[in-house]
């Protein structure tokens, strides 16, 4: 196991104390009657293999971006747990991520997990370099010789297939799908065992995400990292992961292998959803 | 304000300013807010280190003030005499004598010893704001170590100008842990800054914040393992009026040509005094 997510909650605003029992599906909304919070993830569960590809689709507001900002760490939880393959107290003791200092977190950040944004300007820093982004992470991960890092971020953008003689280049002056690959080789430059992506190619044209997600895939069976990937298209679903949740008001409507999901869903919602888009 | 006070400052301004300073050597190269007050010299102009002289001054103290390496320049003088005037205390230009040097953009050339406090006139403390305009972002990453993002311009620097192109307020490497803007003093001047014997003390009266290096703490440049960490060098190059070629020189242009002296006045001073010849012209620009 991979990741194990226990119990998870969110809730924007000030709670009522009730709110997690006065939303979600069977009540259609996700804010709360009583004092209109916002419940962004209500009671998730969930675990992931190393190595697995999970998919997670929903409707816009549906909790997907909360849910890997708070594996991430960019978000607290309200409650619930996340514990991490080899995260540990100094006893041994698996430690809740929640629960860790920010520094014992660092290296969940900085070196076990990635995040790419949908949109590159929260991924990247636009006053460095293309090579400078990608070497920041590559330094945050504790490298400190200058041969190694940029013979790194050369092959890193070699790698993603972005023109390596433009390596001092600032990210404005490359086009949205580089920029997307900017992000990417940045992310990849620690060897990751999970990457989180938030619809990773929104926005980008039909061409340039067809292959940008082509790429992805042959990343991920090249270094075999894990993957959890939220997309509103349920092609790239299909394409990409081995097992698919779907959200709704910030719950887990249904979970399963892929493949299932789309041929074969047990929830109303899926059906829909399913009939709706395919 | 009362001209009779020791040291132009109340007994209690001067006690906030050593429990701020006692927390500054407790934690060495974290920067300590104080409340800086308004002192008889422009602010921008050394009243953070003046705040700080004043706050330790004892009467047997000797002071030595220097501008860029020089004790007679129109600053140095204009600091040394209200510092003598208001505390009475005597005043030097002698490095050795000194027990409290106060200077901007230099250290002096002849070593410190343990006992003496050499106290830095500091524009600009947060050595994060050239990566991170925000403050409370700068003080996590300063809580966590984080300075990724000060290796980033110098991995930039490095490829496209092959060194960090940062000539002075090179940022160093505090005991492993805070990385500190040492105000700015050239290159030369960094490497002696590690395992001082003498107490360094850095005060920003404009920014209100207050540092220090405990003596012989250890301070490194930050600089990747495989690239060294390049001084100015001088090759070739001495004193024209004491011959030294082992110090900082000042360069001086007289038409065409480029004459060299040393940046330390005292320590020019001092070579010519052991070379017996005590007719030098101590006024060097
Ligand atoms: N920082 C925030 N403050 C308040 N509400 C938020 C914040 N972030 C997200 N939300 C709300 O939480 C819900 C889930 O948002 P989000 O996770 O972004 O959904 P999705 O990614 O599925 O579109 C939405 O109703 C959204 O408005
Ligand atoms: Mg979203
Ligand atoms: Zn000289």
């Amino acid at each position: 196991m991979l990741l194990e997510i226990q119990n998870l909650s969110k809730v924007y605003g000030v709670s009522c104390g009730e709110c997690l029992d006065l939303t979600g599906v069977a009540d259609d909304s996700c804010i709360c009657p009583v004092c209109d919070s916002v419940v962004a993830m209500n009671r998730v569960s969930l675990s992931l293999d190393g190595k697995e590809v999970l998919g997670i689709v929903g409707e816009s507001g549906s909790g997907k971006s909360t849910l890997l900002q708070l594996i991430y760490q960019d978000q607290c939880p309200d409650n619930g747990r996340i514990f991490y393959n080899g995260f540990c107290d100094r006893h041994g003791v698996p430690l809740n991520i929640f629960e860790a200092s920010v520094s014992e977190c660092s290296v969940l950040r900085n070196k076990e997990m990635s995040m790419i944004y949908q949109n590159p300007r929260m991924g990247l820093n636009y006053l460095f370099s293309a090579g400078g982004n990608i070497a920041e992470k590559i330094i945050g991960a504790g490298e400190r010789s200058y041969e190694v890092v940029r013979n790194r971020v050369i092959e890193l953008m070699g790698r993603l297939e972005l023109p390596t003689s433009r390596v001092d280049n600032y990210p404005d002056t490359f086009s949205g799908g580089q920029q997307q690959r900017i992000q990417i080789a940045k992310a990849l430059s620690s060897s990751p065992k999970l990457l989180l992506l938030d619809e990773p190619t929104t926005g980008l044209d039909l061409s340039v995400q067809a292959k940008l997600l082509d790429l992805i895939k042959e990343l991920q069976k090249e270094m075999g990292f894990a993957m959890i990937i939220v997309s509103h298209d349920l092609g790239v679903i299909n394409h990409l992961t081995d097992v698919t949740m779907v959200m709704k008001h910030g719950c887990l409507v249904e979970y399963g292998l892929t493949d299932q999901i789309l041929e074969d869903p047990q929830q109303p919602y899926t059906q829909l959803l399913v009939s709706s888009i395919l | 304000m009362n001209e009779s006070v020791f040291a132009f400052m109340d007994e209690d301004a001067k006690k906030e300013i050593r429990r701020t300073l006692l927390k500054a050597v407790a934690i060495p190269g974290y920067t300590v807010p104080f409340a800086s007050r308004e002192m008889p010299v422009a602010r921008g102009w050394g009243t953070g280190g003046l705040q700080i002289t004043l706050s330790l001054l004892l009467k047997r103290d000797c002071i030595k003030v220097i501008d860029q390496g020089c004790d007679g320049s129109v600053n140095a003088v204009n600091i040394r005499d209200f510092i003598a005037s208001v505390s009475g205390v005597k005043q030097t230009f002698s490095t050795r004598e000194a027990t409290i040097i106060q200077t901007r953009h230099r250290i002096p050339e002849h070593k410190l010893a343990e006992g003496q406090i050499l106290v830095f006139q500091v524009p600009y403390p947060e050595v994060l704001t050239t990566v991170e305009p925000d403050t409370e972002k700068q003080k996590q990453m300063h809580a966590d170590s984080d300075y990724s993002k000060l290796w980033v311009l110098l991995y930039e620097d490095t490829s496209q100008f092959g060194d960090s192109r940062i000539s002075n307020r090179y940022p160093v490497e505090v005991e492993d842990h805070y990385v500190m803007d040492p105000s700015p003093i050239p290159k030369y001047d960094i490497p002696r800054l590690n395992n001082s014997p003498a107490l360094l003390l850095f005060g920003a009266g404009r920014e209100k914040r207050i540092y220090a290096i405990p003596p012989y703490t250890k301070v490194e440049p930050l600089k990747f393992s495989d690239r060294p960490f390049k001084v100015e060098t001088f090759a070739g190059k001495r004193c024209g009026r004491c011959g030294a070629d082992n110090v900082f020189l000042d360069e001086v242009r007289q038409g065409t040509t480029s004459l060299y002296f040393c940046s330390d006045t005292e320590y020019c001073d001092s070579i010519l005094t052991e070379q017996g010849d005590v007719t030098g012209n101590t006024e060097s620009e």
